[in-house]
């Protein structure tokens, strides 16, 4: 059993120092880190710039990996147009799984601003797919 | 519980079908598109063959009496829950009081012709024989033997999924299965008993010719119009044993295919049988419209059951993956 996230590490930077993986980057809820190869050594590299939390948009974001979809399968017009009005937790989008298909909400009420990503892209966790200008206006 | 709200005729209780029975005269009636029923029951953690409505004719409404899951597959209806659009092959939760509204079929990527609505639980009528799919002709099974009509109201059984474990989907088959020849969709067909009875030209036209589904076409056989299929010499023969799928040429040389609600026995010549794994497609192949036949063997067809049990196996690890994720949350 691993006991804290240094263990985690080194046996992560262990694993990787026998392949010829380059960077391996793991995102989770509130956790992220990224471990990329220097000379022979696995180091942990320095944290992103953080997003601008000011920005005035937010971003549906994908739950899971996945392919993105702006369409569902069996239609030729998107879910959710640019400029289309939402509400919080409505579809704006699909991610495709194998057979599966998910749905990307939208986290506010709003209207939707731009994909992110092309129809049919593959999306990592936390891949931000929709962005969203929030109501002004509390409802 | 559920209350139809539709005046249209047509829809029926149906599930995978009541095989087993050929032998006392009973046709296996069923899901004309069984992977659609099969699929939505996979969505809501029913048993594949949970009974559901078919829905062939549209609008179709009904209100739901009680909270309950559901999934639309089959055709793309553009379902709405009261006023919410409500996306195709999908598990959405519905609470008592709304109504769901089933409209026309949508062109889009694909066009099918009939629409299952599925239920957690499964619609709960009387198994009769094994199975609670209507038998129009005996006029049993399903809701009192027959078609709904408006208020009538359909229990539903208790459901075994999660309740909240709702809005997911699946991709159709018809995507991830396509069969098409020149555009056009197409079944596989194997020869049968009078094949070698036809003229070269009408077989060669039997493959390689669209075959129109006329107007005459439902739950018992499809009318095709085509090139009229001309036997070497006048067959005539005793009535025998035929299941869903056998293609029949009477005597006007117009090829009739057997679908669900079939009467066990016939006497017309058969051409071929349309395989088991393909018997879907032609069940959501709307009136009107064209499809090819393709040749196939034994060994193909069965490796095409194969493939359709391997999709839904898949679909159902992947739904079962995706509960126990939310179910751990």
């Amino acid at each position: 059993m691993m006991n804290s996230n240094s263990d985690r590490v080194r046996q992560l930077s262990d694993w990787l120092g026998g392949t010829d993986i380059a960077r391996l980057e793991l995102r989770g809820p509130g956790e992220s880190i990224c471990l990329q190869r220097e000379g022979g050594r696995i180091v942990v590299a320095p944290d992103e710039p953080a997003l601008d939390a000011q920005a005035p948009s937010v971003a549906a974001t994908a739950a899971s990996v996945g392919v993105f979809l702006h369409r569902h399968p069996l239609r030729d017009s998107a879910i959710a147009e640019t400029g289309t009005t939402v509400r919080s937790g409505q579809i704006v989008g699909l991610l495709q799984i194998g057979a599966l298909l998910l749905p990307v909400t939208s986290p506010c009420d709003g209207v939707v601003a731009a994909m992110l990503l092309e129809h049919g892209a593959t999306a990592g966790y936390g891949t931000r797919l929709v962005e969203l200008h929030p109501s002004s206006t509390t409802s | 519980m559920i209350e139809i709200l539709s005046a249209s005729a047509l829809a029926t209780v149906q599930d995978l079908g009541r095989v087993g029975a050929l032998r006392w005269g009973v046709g296996t009636s069923g899901a004309m598109d069984p992977l659609a029923l099969a699929a939505g029951n996979i969505l809501l953690g029913n048993d594949e063959g949970a009974a559901a409505v078919e829905v062939p004719v549209f609008p179709f409404r009904v209100r739901f009496a009680q909270d309950c899951a559901f999934a639309v597959t089959g055709a793309d209806v553009a379902a709405r829950l009261d006023d919410e659009p409500v996306l195709p092959w999908w598990c959405t939760q519905a609470r008592a009081g709304q109504v769901l509204n089933l409209g026309l079929p949508q062109g889009g990527t694909w066009r099918g012709s009939r629409a299952y609505l599925c239920l957690a639980g499964g619609v709960e009528v009387q198994a009769v024989l094994g199975s609670r799919s209507t038998q129009l002709r005996g006029a049993f099974g399903g809701h009192e033997g027959r078609a709904l009509r408006q208020g009538d109201t359909l229990p539903i059984g208790i459901s075994k999924a999660e309740p909240r474990s709702t809005d997911f989907g699946l991709v159709p088959p018809a995507l991830a299965l396509p069969l098409q020849v020149d555009g056009l969709p197409a079944v596989r067909v194997l020869p049968a008993a009078e094949y070698t009875r036809y003229s070269e030209a009408s077989r060669a036209a039997f493959w390689s010719e669209p075959w129109k589904i006329t107007a005459q076409s439902d739950r018992y056989g499809y009318r095709l119009a085509g090139t009229p299929l001309e036997a070497v010499s006048a067959l005539e023969m005793r009535s025998h044993g035929i299941v869903p799928g056998v293609i029949q040429v009477p005597p006007g040389g117009q090829p009739i295919v057997q679908m669900r609600d079939a009467q066990p026995s016939g006497g017309y010549p058969k051409l071929g049988t349309v395989i088991e794994a393909d018997l879907w497609r032609l069940g959501q192949a709307p009136i009107g419209s064209r499809v090819r036949f393709i040749e196939t063997n034994w060994d193909d067809a069965v490796a095409a059951m194969a493939q359709t049990r391997r999709w839904l196996d898949e679909a159902r690890r992947l739904v079962d993956l995706r509960r126990s994720q939310r179910g751990g949350r």
